[in-house]
């Protein structure tokens, strides 16, 4: 299977170990990425609070090349898929829209790739191919997949999964021999880039969800977004100092853990980039 | 003491253009909402003390026309989008598209009072893709830093970030740099043209 990739710019600086990660996964199940050529940033999360027509316009260049090519598209950030989906979803729903968005673009654009989360590109290549990859199954470990919110609301647009209570991530962490768990707070909003605008506010956000997630019996949580997956991680030791609390639990992408699986060791997918330490967690698998 | 009656009906006929002029903005009739509470029950940052204003409050806003207030919220800065509200209301209104259309109108009225850091944050950022075509992160958060404060919020953590290679130094590199300058430069001119007509 052959998709085009649009990486965003959180792939190229914090989250490297996503972009490594999904890179590593898709060619051990050999899904093909063609990355677009000299894309640009998708605007989220402020061009749409400028003017709708801007939120649309600045992430929608990034579809043509994929459209010429006739192939869907894989945008592993949530921002980012989820701002490609909206496009998709006007120029297909709006003809007065889709006109404005190709003015503004200067090309044409009909909506016609398909734009997939990771999770779908990699649920697509089959269970049968999945294990077939796993070298060194994560056994006993016991995973929290969070979800967060861009990928399931609102659900009418974003519908990758139920907005309660997916469970792709769960599927593919069990397809490659994890214990997911369930708890409640998977689709619980961790404060996004409210991280920067008002920082308190998103530290007890986050808060609670590392919180419910460590008292699921959780080992380790794991993301398809790069700030969750910030926000969960590096603000622990924040949380800890403002809420006496004692957090050290690992926060890493979905993806790392699935290439860990598959026989890749934890520092070719970037694991070592992420703040808690990750190695006596993963040393209790297997 | 008699409580002052709030004939509903009678406002919206008086500041029906408000409500209009949301729907237009957001392609969502607030006058549907029944004031259930549920968006602002599962709403993650009022639940964390983040807004001034309850979500299902601002909705009341709108049905009463009060443009003035609402737009001076800071609840429609701070909302993250995260749509759990719209996920959840039993009336079927995307509440965080309102509060999109209301943030845009708020910035094209030029409001920045309620919400000084959140509009520092949107504009720095809408100037860093503009003149880099991606996101430069390491040029962003020092700027941001010097006019927010925010880095002095990861003391802790902030350090780390660079060391381990998260953070470039330099700007990211492209061949066609000012892609999103010019698209946002076209979107002006074509909403230029439409207010003309
Ligand atoms: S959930 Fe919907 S109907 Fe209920 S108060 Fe909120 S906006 Fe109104
Ligand atoms: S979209 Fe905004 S108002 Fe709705 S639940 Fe999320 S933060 Fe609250």
């Amino acid at each position: 299977m052959k998709y085009a990739y649009y990486p965003g710019c959180s792939l190229h600086s914090t989250a490297k170990g996503f972009d490594m990660s999904v890179k590593d996964v898709c060619k051990k199940l050999d899904i093909e990425l063609w990355e677009v050529p000299d894309w640009a940033c998708c605007g989220a999360s402020s061009a749409h609070s400028f003017g709708h027509l801007l939120g649309l316009a600045v992430p929608a260049k990034t579809l043509v090349p994929a459209e010429k090519e006739g192939l869907d598209i894989v945008a592993p950030c949530a921002a980012c898929w989820q701002r490609l989906v909206w496009v998709n979803h006007e120029v297909n729903s709006n003809p007065k829209m889709k006109e404005k968005i190709n003015k503004a673009i200067g090309a044409e654009l009909n909506g016609t790739s398909n734009v997939l989360s990771v999770m779908e590109a990699i649920a697509a290549a089959g269970e049968e191919k999945i294990s077939q990859a796993v070298k060194k199954p994560l056994k006993g470990l016991k995973v929290a997949a969070y979800y967060g919110c861009y990928y399931v609301k609102p659900p009418k647009i974003a519908h990758v999964d139920d907005p309660e209570r997916p469970h792709m991530i769960d599927d593919l962490m069990a397809a490659v021999g994890a214990e997911p768990v369930d708890w409640p707070y998977k689709t619980e909003c961790c404060g996004a880039s409210l991280n920067f605008v008002d920082f308190n506010t998103t530290l007890a956000m986050s808060k609670k969800v590392v919180d419910i997630a460590v008292k699921s019996g959780a080992d380790i949580i794991v993301t398809a977004c790069p700030i969750c997956q910030m926000n969960l991680d590096m603000l622990q030791a924040k949380m800890n100092k403002k809420f006496g609390t004692n957090f050290n639990i690992p926060v890493c992408y979905f993806t790392q853990l699935m290439a860990v699986a598959m026989g890749s060791s934890p520092a070719d997918v970037g694991m070592n980039k992420n703040y808690v330490p990750f190695e006596s967690t993963l040393a209790k698998s297997g | 003491m008699s409580a002052e009656v709030i004939n509903l009906s009678q406002l919206q006929n008086d500041h029906g253009d408000f409500v209009e002029r949301v729907r237009k903005m957001s392609g969502q009739d607030v006058r549907k909402c029944y004031q259930c509470g549920k968006c602002s029950a599962g709403c993650p940052v009022h639940n964390c003390e983040g807004m001034d204003v309850s979500p299902n409050r601002i909705m009341r806003m709108v049905q009463m026309g009060m443009e003035e207030d609402v737009l001076r919220t800071k609840t429609i800065w701070i909302c993250v989008l995260c749509s759990t509200c719209t996920a959840r209301c039993p009336r079927d209104i995307d509440i965080a598209r309102v509060m999109d259309a209301l943030r845009i109108m708020s910035f094209e009225r030029k409001i920045t009072e309620p919400a000084k850091t959140a509009n520092i944050f949107h504009e720095m950022f809408m100037n860093n893709i503009k003149k880099y075509g991606r996101m430069y992160e390491f040029g962003f958060a020092v700027g941001y830093t010097m006019k927010t404060g925010y880095m002095l919020n990861l003391l802790d953590v902030g350090p780390a970030t660079l060391l381990k290679g998260n953070l470039a130094f330099f700007p990211p590199h492209m061949k066609n740099s000012s892609q999103i300058r010019e698209i946002a430069e076209n979107v002006e001119k074509i909403e230029r043209m439409e207010g003309e007509h």
